[in-house]
């Protein structure tokens, strides 16, 4: 397999993987995006392995190496103290979830909370929360990896 | 760290693309190599090195 196919099953898996997050959301199944993730990156794995005219030497693999370590480098200090804001809302509130209403429909949970508690903030921030985290990772990647291309070379113009 | 690569190539008459296919790199790495971007790891310096017969010392020159 060629290289560009790869990168071309890998935009094609990104929109399978968007697809499936838009109907684990709509089913309320959060174990329907976690298992078919990791199944998407096994896939992409496999056939990464797969790819006949991969071009990464020792150069390659080094500004990976820095900008992956860069990313944990930045990314653990800001996971961290979200995280604690996020303890803080959490041990601002009683640490029981709600019981069920019997008044209100059994699975409608944000509306269980909202009327138990109308000062909890909704469940659904968090989902937010999260997904901002995960653009923010691959965001901070990104840029490290923009940054240390460029300062190992790899857009240099040729001298020849 | 400076090094003398280029100078090797030309008196190899080799262009970039083709020593990088002899060491198995890319020829962005060689180009970083010898604008002195990358240092390269000592199992490619000494791989250079040979292939041009020549010593370590002599392709490269380490600027402490």
């Amino acid at each position: 397999m060629r290289q560009n196919t790869f990168y071309l099953m890998a935009g094609v898996t990104g929109l399978v993987e968007v697809g499936i997050f838009w109907l684990a959301v709509q089913l309320r199944n959060p174990f329907l995006i976690m298992v078919s993730f990791i199944i998407g990156f096994v896939f992409l794995y496999v056939l990464w392995r797969q790819v006949s005219d991969r071009k990464d030497d020792e150069r390659a693999v080094y500004i990976t190496e820095k900008a992956k370590s860069r990313t944990l480098d930045v990314f653990w200090v800001i996971f961290f103290a979200l995280s604690l804001g996020s303890a803080v809302i959490g041990f601002s509130t009683p640490l029981h979830i709600p019981p069920p209403n019997p008044a209100l429909p059994p699975d409608n949970f944000r509306v269980i909370v909202r009327t138990v508690h109308p000062d909890r903030p909704f469940m659904g921030y968090f989902g937010l929360f999260q997904l901002i985290l995960l653009f923010l990772l691959i965001l901070l990647y990104l840029v490290f990896r923009i940054y240390y291309s460029r300062k190992y070379g790899d857009w240099d113009s040729d001298e020849e | 760290m400076k090094n003398k690569i280029k100078v090797y190539r030309a008196m190899h008459d080799l262009t970039q693309e083709a020593l990088a296919a002899e060491l198995g790199v890319t020829r962005q790495t060689i180009l970083a190599i010898e604008k002195g971007k990358y240092d390269p790891s000592i199992d490619l310096a000494f791989r250079i090195a040979r292939f041009f017969s020549v010593s370590v010392e002599d392709l490269f020159q380490y600027e402490g």
